[in-house]
């Protein structure tokens, strides 16, 4: 078990150097130079190039991707004397547009995107989870067939179609709902549900369908294991072979990609965010790519890919501590 | 607000992005008369805004919406009159007793400071602190906001600020009281430049670095209370301020809310709902969409409009092919549809077709059309006899700098279409937000033509609208702003004739016909001037006109126990 | 792409070669049992039918626009009012005999001009993607699961470091940074590029456990080359799950390309693309909602097809491999 960890510890530390390493490279050679964008207007070529010896940004590449790398660990400064600026661990970078370390930026938009992951993953988990087994229950009948027809559009539909849509819907037309903003949960837990119900919805909905197909499938096929064939003959109770036998293992694999999707949310719905204006990390990235401000589109996608390796890993241990069969071998 | 490469780019972003708070420039009538009332004393004023502000420190930032925040906070030697002012372009003395005075070759101001004055710590504010304040803008990397200190006071080259080169050598302190300014050359219109944002007073030795990105020592009526950057900034009375000492701030509320990072739409339908404290919210110019939700007559009551301050134009490069030839710039004058991007641009609520160079708010604006045309409409076959004059008759084609910005792209697909008709072939070069000012400014890297917008840096006078427009020395490497790169020998003289006039009536005539002149060899196409439409909370008073930037200053509450 | 019997036919007769393996897992039934599965199946004809029309629309645009009367890039001042910042005169956004789809606020430009256009980017992004990604998903496949070792490894690893990255957060990052002159080409690259994991992961499962199977043995032993093994032998065994996955996958770009140009980073303006209308219709939604639910339907209805589609081959093919 330990060493397991240990593998999948160093495994996951690779990648993450890889990403930055990438990341960093595209980088470097894509940003806009920020030496002009400090320097402002009626900058000469030598206040650019005092600029960029205070920053480092003279110094060779790889000189550059440590002190990042370091800044990340132990923090850093950028420039010296009377206009140092201090960036403290773990530190992003410095966006140079809006004058605030990376971090702090993200950190001040996290809540709003952890409430609208954490509400989108309930809902899809509840619905895509209920609908499948109804499915599986039902399989072949009416009800089966019409979620399958719901799921296929559920997946199709593009998320601002039906952000859009709803909107229309709920807020103009029938006036149900209030124009989504970010309320804190403190102030009006009502409203706050009122607000957030629309982004919730519309995140969820793909994920909702093919956890729907993921959980039916999974549950058909184990229904027709020999296990639970036995246990039905042995007369067990219908209830207690589905609990006992057809649902732990069929629900497993929901697991694998609910870590993942759920982890891939945290670092921003990007799309969702920006249409319905709530102020998360996916509307900072979105803004931050109109206003090309390069330091904060790296700092979110370093971010997003931390999430992602790291809830993959949590989940390979979930999964190892669940199912025993994968318990063995299951570094790949 | 990210860019700041030119100053037509602080400008015109700052109107873009909607985060100025530009009101209503002297339209009393069209606000209905409401939010028009003398406020009462007390309560919180909200000010919603999608973009953070781009600097608190005033060294650094230099836009529209930030100068108005500025007012409430920093006090200068001098600054534009009250929103409510019969000349709300005037420039009035603020923490001195008068306007400068000027010594006979006109290279020496002379300031007399009040008594009393204070920042928000007790501290007194003499005229050390002011000096000191001052001379920040020679700061290498704090100095990036308004130029004019440094384009106008004498300093020698290695000057870099307190911090590097200790007091400054141009400005001199004889007494607690008095500062004297000593000028490289005459600047009949110096207390405009102590107006300016940057020109404030700060603690001797405080401000370095990034100190004042996150901070303010006050000494207008507010003080920081909290700042969390892209999200609030909260303001509350400077218990050290005294009301006796100025005569334009009225600050009326008790504090002050910025609440930023909403979009636009989020905005208006705040505005249009009006719930909660939303009765006491101010914000910068609706949405064209918006529009046509606001037509219900309690809305339409609440609408307050004002005029342009800026021109949105269509730089032509004198220095490529066609547009070397004066016919074919002027071709383009008569053939572009204004009506047509006025319409693309919001309707005529949110834009007029602009025929000059200077608009009709600023001081010294006069009124002509050298390229007229029915409904302003174009005119293609007047353009068609002049391109024939010159052998293009069949058309040419050129490529046209955009920035990547809905309405932007919009006007540039209008002229596209507009000059279809004249068998001229625009590409688009759609430019990203972030460096278009820096690429069109650089003249190695920009087109044949870029559409953008040019404001005045003060509105009392055209000395900053027209001439960094077409002043032939003024073209750099980088930075540039005479975007034709016309260089006429005729327009530089002229320029320095009315510049050198001390008076200001008698210059702000001579820049109407100057523009007149300038438009005669179209170096330019005058688009549009984009105006506002501002939707206040039902319990806002005193929202009044000022120049293009809101008097937050004036601004309260009618009924302060509401919201 | 579209689904036609003709490729169908091909993978038949892929599958017919190696019939006479006696293998549980053997790949599919006669191509013609398909194609008449597939005809009976209503759904799959209905999405084919609405894939084709779009098809149709991409191909002759030029020429419905002379039918309809505006092109694309027209201006039509006289359809909207400039006293309501533009916003489309008449019922639905302008819809009326001149603008069969209504217009769109601020210039009155025909939305179903647009559409038809738009139909082009769409098309030719999401195609030329999955084109792209099949070649590379189904050559790194072949290669790391038939050479195994150190290859599998290198391509593995790769494999699962991009699966691991956020791939629209850096999609939009690198096209925003690039620049815009040969959009249409580095979407399709930057799209496939992120894309062909998924289909190399399964290509991959598949050519090592076919690579045990006996007639590769035999081919091998009759002294065929490692080339003539992966393309001859083990490539026409998965020509069925090559089908299923990028069916499957075109959806996905549809969607992808939209979004793209939704977030601002797709296709530079004035090209019309269905993403890049939706987008600017949203500022409008309250009160032009015809501006958002024309390309929303198309854009909509496009995907589910390809999503519909791509189940049923599916799930033909499985049950024609079960019948087999």
């Amino acid at each position: 078990m330990i060493r397991v960890l240990v593998n999948r510890l160093l495994g996951m530390a690779v990648v993450l150097f890889l990403v930055c390493a990438f990341t960093y490279v595209i980088f470097f050679v894509l940003s806009p130079d920020p030496a002009v964008q400090i320097c402002g207007k009626n900058c000469t070529p030598e206040a650019i190039d005092q600029i960029r010896a205070n920053l480092g940004l003279d110094q060779p590449f790889w000189t550059q991707f440590w002190t990042f790398l370091g800044g990340l660990f132990a923090g850093r400064t950028y420039g010296t004397g009377a206009n140092a600026i201090e960036c403290v661990a773990p530190c992003l970078g410095y966006s140079f547009q809006s004058s605030q370390p990376v971090t702090d930026m993200i950190l001040q938009r996290l809540p709003v995107s952890v409430t609208v992951a954490v509400g989108a993953a309930v809902l899809w988990l509840l619905a895509g989870v209920s609908a499948g087994l109804v499915s599986a229950v039902r399989e072949g009948r009416f009800a089966d067939r019409f979620i399958a027809g719901l799921t296929l559009t559920g997946m199709s539909v593009p998320n601002y179609v039906l952000a859009l849509s709803l909107q229309f819907l709920l807020v103009v037309t029938l006036g149900w709902l209030p124009f989504p903003q970010a309320v804190a949960f403190g102030d009006d837990p009502g409203q706050w549900f009122a607000n957030f119900l629309m982004p919730w919805i519309v995140l969820s909905i793909g994920a909702a369908a093919v956890y729907t197909r993921l959980t039916r499938a999974n549950v058909i096929e184990t229904l027709q294991e020999n296990y639970v064939r036995t246990a039905r003959a042995k007369g067990l109770s219908p209830g207690l072979v589905w609990r006992r036998h057809a649902l732990r293992p069929a629900l497993t694999p929901i697991v694998t990609i609910f870590g993942m999707d759920f982890a891939g949310l945290l670092g921003g719905a990007l799309i969702t965010e920006t249409v319905f204006g709530l102020n998360g990390v996916g509307k900072l990235a979105a803004d931050s790519i109109t206003k090309n401000d390069q330091p904060v589109i790296m700092g979110v996608t370093l971010l997003a890919a931390f999430l992602v390796v790291v809830g993959n890993m949590v989940v390979d241990l979930l999964y190892t501590a669940i199912d025993p069969r994968v318990r063995v071998g299951s570094s790949a | 607000m990210a860019t700041r490469t030119t100053r037509a780019a602080v400008a015109v972003a700052a109107a873009a992005l909607l985060l100025t708070a530009c009101t209503n420039g002297g339209s009393d009538e069209a606000a209905g008369g409401s939010s028009t009332d003398t406020p009462a004393v007390g309560g919180t004023v909200h000010m919603l805004q999608n973009a953070d502000f781009s600097y608190l420190d005033p060294a650094r930032g230099f836009d529209g919406g930030v100068n108005a925040f500025y007012r409430l906070v920093y006090r200068g030697l001098t600054m534009q009159a009250a929103g409510d002012a019969e000349d709300p372009n005037a420039i009035v003395p603020d923490m001195a007793e008068s306007l400068g005075t000027a010594s006979e070759d006109g290279l020496t101001w002379t300031y007399t400071l009040k008594d009393g004055l204070k920042f928000d710590n007790g501290d007194p504010i003499t005229s050390a602190e002011v000096a000191f304040g001052i001379s920040r803008a020679w700061d290498p990397e704090i100095g990036i906001g308004s130029p004019w200190l440094k384009n106008t006071v004498e300093a020698p080259e290695d000057y870099l600020g307190p911090y590097q080169s200790g007091e400054h050598p141009g400005i001199e302190t004889p007494d607690e009281g008095t500062l004297v300014f000593h000028l490289k050359t005459p600047f009949p219109e110096f207390d405009n430049v102590l107006a300016q944002p940057n020109a404030v007073p700060f603690p001797v030795g405080s401000g370095a670095g990034d100190e004042f990105i996150n901070d303010i020592v006050a000494s207008g009526p507010y003080t920081l209370d909290t700042y969390t950057p892209g999200s609030l900034i909260k303001l509350v009375r400077n218990e050290h301020w005294d009301a006796e000492t100025d005569e334009v701030r009225k600050a009326y509320p008790d504090a002050w809310e910025f609440e930023i990072g909403l979009d636009g739409a989020t905005i208006d339908e705040r505005l249009m709902a009006g719930q909660g404290s939303d009765v006491n919210a101010i914000s910068g110019r609706i949405q064209a969409a918006t529009l046509a939700r606001v037509q219900t007559p309690e809305l339409q009551d609440r609408l307050v409009t004002s005029p342009a301050y800026c021109t949105t134009y269509m730089g032509m490069n004198t220095t490529k092919a066609p547009f070397d030839q004066v016919e074919v710039r002027q071709a383009m004058n008569w053939a572009i549809d204004r009506t047509s991007l006025q319409t693309a641009s919001g309707g005529n609520q949110l834009a007029d077709p602009a025929t000059t160079i200077i608009p009709e708010a600023v001081s010294g604006h006069k009124d002509f059309d050298l390229y007229p045309s029915d409904d302003y409409s174009g005119d293609p076959e007047k353009a068609l006899e002049l391109l024939a004059e010159v052998g293009l008759e069949d058309g040419f084609s050129f490529t046209l700098d955009i920035r990547s910005q809905p309405i932007m792209q919009a006007q540039a697909e209008s002229i596209q279409q507009s000059l279809a008709a004249v068998n001229v072939d625009v590409k688009l070069n759609v430019i990203d937000t972030s460096t278009y000012y820096e690429t069109i400014g650089t003249p190695s890297q920009q087109s044949d033509a870029a559409i953008t917008g040019w404001c005045p840096d003060w509105a009392s006078s055209a000395s900053t609208m027209v001439p960094p427009l077409v002043d032939g020395r003024l073209i750099t490497d980088k930075g540039n702003t005479n975007l034709a790169q016309i260089d006429d020998e005729a327009v530089n003289a002229r320029i320095d004739e009315i510049k050198a006039m001390t008076d200001i009536a008698a210059a702000n005539t001579a820049w109407g016909e100057f523009d007149e002149e300038v438009m005669a060899l179209a170096p330019m196409a005058p688009l549009l001037w984009e105006k506002g439409v501002f939707l206040p909370g039902e319990n806002i008073a005193g929202y009044h006109p000022s120049s293009n930037m809101t008097d937050l200053a004036i601004i309260g509450l009618r009924d302060p126990s509401q919201g | 792409m579209t689904f036609t019997p003709t490729e169908l036919e091909v993978e038949g007769a892929a599958g017919g070669e190696t019939a006479g393996e006696p293998a549980p897992s053997s790949p599919p039934a006669s191509g013609r049992r398909l194609v008449r599965a597939f005809l009976r199946d209503r759904a799959a004809v209905a999405c084919s039918a609405y894939i084709l029309l779009v098809v149709l629309m991409a191909v002759f645009a030029p020429l419905l626009v002379k039918l309809s009367g505006y092109g694309p890039l027209e201006f039509d001042q006289g359809a909207v009012d400039p006293n309501l910042g533009g916003l489309p005169l008449g019922w639905g956004g302008g819809i009326g005999a001149d603008h069969w789809f209504g217009v769109e606020p601020g210039n009155g430009r025909d939305i179903f001009a647009r559409i038809v256009y738009g139909a082009r980017v769409s098309m030719t992004i999401a195609l030329l993607a999955t084109a792209l990604t099949s070649v590379l998903g189904v050559v790194f496949g072949l290669v790391a699961g038939y050479f195994g070792g150190r290859v599998d490894m290198v391509i593995s690893r790769v494999m699962e470091f991009l699966m691991a990255f956020p791939a629209l957060i850096f999609m939009i990052a690198v096209l925003s940074a690039l620049p815009a002159d040969n959009r249409q080409v580095l979407l399709v690259v930057v799209i496939s590029f992120f894309g062909w994991p998924y289909l190399a992961r399964i290509v991959r499962g598949q050519t090592m456990s076919l690579k045990q199977r006996e007639f590769v043995e035999s081919a091998r032993a009759s002294g065929a080359s490692s080339a003539q093994i992966i393309f001859k032998e083990i490539l026409p065994n998965l020509s069925s799950t090559i089908i299923v996955m990028t069916t499957l996958a075109v959806p996905g770009y549809v969607g992808t390309e939209a979004g793209l140009s939704f977030l601002g980073v797709g296709v530079v303006p004035p090209t019309p693309s269905w993403g890049q209308m939706i987008a600017s219709s949203v500022p409008w939604y309250a009160v032009d909602p015809a501006y958002f639910l024309f390309p929303g339907a198309f854009l909509f209805l496009l995907v589910l097809s390809f999503t519909v589609l791509g189940d049923r081959i599916k799930k033909i093919v499985e049950s024609g491999e079960g019948r087999a």
